[in-house]
């Protein structure tokens, strides 16, 4: 590559000023990385680089004439955070903007220059600085003075633009027209996926608010069980009182445990809504105290797990239901795998069962 | 209650010998503490010869068994006799705890 006089001082200045460069890139990944754990936002991806020599003197034997100085090519240092959702991306902005310095007259929002027929690169990118308020090395003082770049775009925007980088600047030819009419189709339906993943994470989120706000108001018979529904009801503790029971026998202590994996018993137990597992506490929970009281009365076992409680009502459930020893030996598979022991362990519930006429 | 415990390579075998009660249940503590640190990851205990535990042992398992989840870890209780099984199903601690 022949580059002229000027475009060769501007590369002599990239390499005395390279570790600044450097330093600024792990500073950046660092800033951004913090800010969105602080935000509690999840990102497809986050990354910086500094641009290579030659990328950068591909740029200068290209527009070299552009620049008076380095100082003027403002994506040396350039980082990219990628959303999931396209709508993910003004919330990216927004916190760059409180984060960092941004240079407006530099800045460009490339979704809004497309016309409405044109579809192609969707992507935002801000010049920004980093604030002394921020970070400062009093070492290198030109951390806070060099501009970088920050694109913002969603996964599917990065999908595109990358397939677009590769396929165009790939090529030693001019790609027919035809072919790139072929990459703006693509473009556009991206775009649409981008917004309908946007649009469907919208009302699967709203979904979830009304039935947890139907699970909080108590419209047990209204919502359905599944697994969202299921967390949100064990948040009311409805469990909680037969524990504190069943733990009293000798005295003693709950362990909280998690009983999401009756999740899916209760569903092979056949309780299509929340307002059933309400009913079988209704209804059994006495037999299960007694179904306790029958097993722990007497050792001195003062400590038992929440699920416990849980334990004994599917027990009398299938008991009543008349599902037998067979039926005990499927749960106790289905909870902790198979084992030969599960059938004398029901042989022995069932025999305790008949003896407080349980059955 | 006799406790042995031998580390190979990557995994540690406990093997536990009578019955754990309040008698004996602060020893199997201070036994076990070295597992609740360091690099013992997989933990593998065998009860043949465990006779019974009392809920003092059980505090002594949900310890070990949360110092090990803290770290990624994981411990399986196995060939438990029917009775000491019993103790672990009526509590609840079959539940969190993996008996095979």
């Amino acid at each position: 590559m022949k580059l002229d006089m000027h475009s060769e001082m501007i590369l002599d200045e990239y390499h005395e000023k390279l570790p600044v460069y450097e330093k600024m890139k792990t500073v950046i990944l660092r800033l951004l990385q913090s800010c969105l754990e602080e935000n509690h936002i999840l990102v497809s991806g986050l990354e910086a680089r500094v641009k290579t020599e030659q990328s950068l003197a591909g740029k200068l034997e290209l527009k070299g004439f552009k620049y008076r100085s380095l100082d003027d090519i403002t994506d040396v240092v350039g980082a990219r955070i990628i959303t999931f959702y396209s709508d993910e991306v003004d919330i990216i902005s927004a916190l760059a903007e409180k984060l960092f310095e941004i240079d407006w007259d530099n800045s460009v929002d490339k979704r809004k220059m497309l016309e409405i027929d044109r579809f192609g690169y969707l992507s935002l990118h801000y010049v920004c600085r980093i604030p002394e308020a921020l970070y400062k090395d009093p070492e290198v003082p030109q951390l806070n003075k060099i501009r970088f770049e920050l694109q913002m775009r969603s996964t599917l925007q990065h999908v595109w633009a990358n397939m677009y980088h590769d396929i165009g600047y790939k090529s030693d030819v001019e790609i027919p027209i035809e072919y790139q009419r072929n990459m703006t189709r693509l473009a556009g339906m991206l775009e649409l996926a981008d917004e309908q993943f946007s649009h469907i994470r919208k009302e699967i989120n709203g979904y979830r608010r009304t039935v947890q706000s139907m699970v909080a108001n108590g419209n047990f018979n209204e919502v359905p069980l599944n697994g969202d529904t299921f967390r949100s009801f064990l948040k009311l503790r409805p469990f909680k009182k037969l524990a504190d029971k069943i733990a009293a026998i000798n005295q003693g202590e709950v362990y909280e445990d998690n009983l999401m994996p009756y999740y899916k018993i209760l569903l092979h137990m056949n309780m299509k809504t929340i307002g059933d597992i309400v009913r079988m506490c209704n209804e059994y929970s006495e037999s299960a105290y007694q179904l306790a009281l029958l097993q722990l009365a007497g050792t001195g076992l003062d400590i038992v797990t929440y699920s416990v409680a849980v334990l004994n009502l599917c027990i009398v459930l299938i008991l009543k239901k008349g599902y037998g020893e067979a039926g005990l030996v499927r749960l106790f598979d289905a909870l902790y795998g198979e084992n030969d022991y599960h059938k004398q362990r029901a042989h022995r519930i069932y025999e305790q069962a008949k003896k407080i006429n349980m059955i | 209650m006799d406790i042995t415990i031998n580390k190979l390579e990557q995994k540690t075998y406990v093997v536990l010998d009578g019955r754990v009660d309040s008698t004996n249940a602060d020893q199997f503590q201070k036994d076990v503490a070295p597992l609740m640190e360091g690099e013992n990851l997989d933990i593998d205990i065998d009860c043949t010869n465990m006779t019974y535990t009392s809920s003092q042992g059980l505090r002594v398992f949900l310890l070990l068994q949360k110092s090990l989840m803290s770290r990624n870890g994981k411990m399986v209780l196995r060939n438990m006799n029917p009775r000491v099984k019993e103790v672990f199903d009526i509590t609840g601690f079959s539940n969190i705890i993996t008996i095979v």
